[in-house]
């Protein structure tokens, strides 16, 4: 589904991304994992063609990612960020519709997927005629989800979707986004440096450090046949706050 | 590039509808300093042509004699009445001149003849309090070398023509350095209050006699003849040739207490220069010419209609330049800085200035004045709509681009309307500078409130300021609450909720 080879990329001369091949197969939940600076967030935007890679080459749906296509591959896939990245001056029903509109998509249809959307996501339709200043961090993440998601698209890529929530909020949308994913059956790539986060929702784990691909695996295999010592201290990292925190309360 | 060549051509096309620019052709257009006497000649010469059944229109108190020859020369004015000593010194400046036949000769290389004298002389005198003459027994301008410590308060014009004060320093050794420039209306004032010794005075003006000022002899014959006449373009004689005929009537026939006596009647008793004009003339020529007194609503409603169109059109024209220029920036950082610099550069040269600089482009009247308020208008929307733009977040940036919308939807859906706030500030901004600058449009024909307080500060007429000025700030401030309103009410609500909770 989507296909990186041998991609490296620079700013101001540093490369941040050495070398790096990536196969993301249909109806899988990938993650992209690794402590700050570590190149996912970039590797992101290289999908969606918000950054060019200086060598190497993606590709979408069998498709070469050019300056030429990348506007009609943009409009195939959905792109959730963290603070949600809504349009401050239109309320949530009008960002959810932007595209549709944009497109000249029959009305009648959008209402519907719109009905059906907050249903996927448990958000009142009540609330979608309020602008994003008026909704809560969740609710801000769940519009954005749905603008994401309504012109259907075969591959959905979120960064970071969780990190700006508070934790009882976070829990209840990671619930959430795991049901509505295997529902769905879209190809995700999802950004996270949160390790609980992505084994909740990972059919697939990739650990990056420092511009390169340490590991691309399952997460029990991740942690049976570390391919490098950093993986197991990422994951042990990640571990020992939990540890201790239930011995405390033990 | 398309979309500016076309605003460009909707400006001009704007520019030449213009109703200053729409006079006939054959209507005679008549100057005048921006003193009060050079006011009542011309007011004097118009109405005596219309008198006798010639379309004519006095563009009054236009500025100083550059400006006025200028505009002759070019042909924006027909007539208008100068002084032989100004001619001499000041316009032909470096030429040989011993006589009238010379000025003849000298001026009709740049195509304009001048009537024999109207019969004052209102040459440059000085002048001081009595007090100050007991207190130094001052006479003689040769007196004055034994004090330099006299402060002396001079018009601009008189510091630096040829003939004014530098050559008449050096004629006479004089000593002082304390010597200042500002306005002739405003010197009587300094000197009553004791700020100022000595002015320098038109022999002819009234406030010699008001406030009894003791006039210096000019002792070593140093000031020329400053006889009246009036200046006309020589192709008049084809064009209409009873003119002249009408112009020569005017020879001698001003005496110099005459002209005392007119100059009072309008700075101390209050008249009009057209009352004052009108009945020399019934006196003269045995006329019953009556003019129309317009009221201070006919002047308020026509002030207001001019100043409004300059406004208006100015910035209108502003605005559809500026915003494209500022989207054009943002687009390109390089390309910002450049623009941002040619508009700044614009916006330091002072008005008078760039007023002065169109006039060899556009004439005098409306066109130059539009044109200077259009360019003072670009800057804060220039800057408003680049940084406006350019000062999005990232995340709204980016959520643009990954929804796959292509860049001039962007611009439209998403980066104008949410830089619309700072682009609304940047037009209220030029839209109240404008207002206030267009007052300065009065000094080139181009009229508005800038005329009464023209006026005004020329007859020391606190009322006829205020006519201009009082409206010039209520007409700002009603351009601030429009736009506040305007904000209200186009502003997406989402913007104006965001920036509560922000402030």
């Amino acid at each position: 589904m989507i296909q990186l080879k041998d991609i490296s990329k620079s700013f101001n001369g540093n490369e941040v991304i050495h070398d790096l091949s990536l196969e993301i197969p249909q109806g899988k939940t990938v993650v992209l994992i690794g402590p700050s600076g570590c190149g996912k967030s970039t590797l992101l935007r290289l999908m969606v063609g918000l950054l060019w890679p200086e060598t190497g080459n993606i590709s979408l749906f069998q498709e070469d990612l050019s300056r030429a296509n990348v506007e009609k591959l943009r409009q195939q896939v959905g792109f959730v960020l963290q603070d949600g990245g809504l349009f401050p001056h239109m309320t949530a029903v009008q960002n959810m519709r932007l595209m549709a509109d944009y497109l000249h998509h029959d009305p009648q249809n959008t209402e519907q997927r719109i009905a059906e959307l907050c249903d996927l996501t448990h958000i009142s339709p009540d609330l979608l005629g309020r602008y994003p200043s008026e909704l809560s961090g969740g609710q801000v993440q769940r519009v954005a989800l749905m603008r994401a998601l309504m012109l259907d698209p075969q591959i959905l890529f979120l960064d970071e979707p969780l990190g700006a929530l508070d934790p009882l909020n976070r829990v209840s949308l990671q619930d959430e986004m795991k049901t509505i994913f295997s529902q769905l059956g879209k190809t995700v790539v999802l950004v996270t440096h949160d390790m609980g986060e992505a084994a909740s929702l990972a059919d697939l784990i990739v650990i990056m450090k420092d511009g390169y691909l340490l590991q691309y695996d399952t997460l029990s295999n991740l942690s049976s046949h570390p391919a490098d010592p950093f993986v197991t201290e990422f994951i042990n990292a990640q571990r020992k706050p939990w540890q201790q925190l239930e011995d405390q309360i033990k | 590039m398309k979309l500016l060549i076309f605003y460009s051509y909707l400006f001009l096309s704007l520019l030449i509808a213009n109703p200053a620019q729409a006079e006939t052709a054959s209507e005679i257009r008549i100057g005048s300093k921006k003193f009060t006497e050079s006011v009542i000649l011309s007011e004097v010469i118009t109405q005596h042509l219309q008198n006798n059944h010639i379309s004519a229109i006095h563009k009054d108190q236009l500025g100083g004699t550059r400006l006025l020859w200028k505009a002759l020369i070019q042909g924006e004015l027909d007539i208008y009445p100068d002084y032989t000593g100004t001619i001499i010194y000041e316009i032909l400046q470096g030429e040989e001149i011993s006589s009238d036949a010379d000025i003849q000769a000298a001026l009709a290389r740049h195509g304009v003849s001048m009537t024999s004298p109207l019969g004052f002389n209102n040459t440059y005198a000085l002048g001081i309090t009595p007090s100050t003459a007991r207190r130094f027994s001052l006479e003689k301008i040769s007196d004055l070398r034994q004090y330099p410590e006299l402060k002396f308060g001079f018009t601009n014009e008189f510091m630096d023509r040829e003939d004014g004060w530098p050559s008449l320093r050096d004629h006479y050794q004089l000593p002082q350095t304390a010597v200042r420039g500002l306005d002739h209306d405003l010197a009587y004032k300094g000197l009553e209050a004791g700020s100022i010794d000595l002015i320098d005075l038109y022999s002819t003006d009234s406030e010699i006699a008001y406030y009894q000022l003791n006039v210096l002899k000019d002792d070593e014959s140093y000031f020329p003849d400053y006889r009246a006449v009036i200046l006309y373009r020589t192709e008049l004689k084809d064009r209409v040739p009873e003119v002249q005929t009408h112009l020569t009537q005017l020879g001698g026939i001003i005496s110099e207490t005459e002209m005392i006596k007119m100059n009072s009647d309008v700075k101390l008793e209050g008249l009009s220069e057209a009352e004052v004009a009108q009945s020399f003339l019934n006196i003269k020529f045995n006329t019953l010419s009556k003019i129309e007194v317009s009221t201070r609503l006919d002047r308020l409603i026509t002030t207001t209609s001019e100043h409004l169109f300059l406004v208006c059109l100015s910035l209108g024209a502003a605005i559809l330049v500026a915003i494209p220029l500022g989207i054009w920036g943002a687009r390109n950082a390089t390309l910002g800085q450049v623009i941002l610099s040619i508009v700044g550069i614009i916006q330091t040269i002072p008005s008078l200035a760039l007023l002065v600089f169109m006039i060899p482009l556009l004439g005098i009247g409306g066109p130059p004045a539009l044109v200077a308020l259009f360019l003072y208008s670009l800057l804060p929307i220039v800057r408003n709509t680049l940084s406006g733009l350019t000062g999005l977040p990232i995340d709204v940036q980016e959520s643009a681009r990954a929804l796959g919308l292509p860049a001039a939807a962007r611009l439209r859906l998403i980066e104008l309307p949410l830089a619309a706030r700072s682009i609304l500030a940047g037009i209220k901004t030029s839209a109240v500078i404008n207002v206030g600058t267009a007052t300065l449009g009065a000094l080139i024909g181009a009229g508005g409130y800038g005329q009464p307080i023209l006026t005004g500060i020329r007859l020391d007429d606190t009322s006829l300021i205020l006519e201009g000025a009082i409206p010039a700030a209520v007409l700002a401030l009603l351009v601030q609450w429009s736009f506040d309103f305007a904000e209200r009410t186009f502003l997406s609500p989402g913007l104006q909720m965001k920036q509560e909770s922000t402030s």
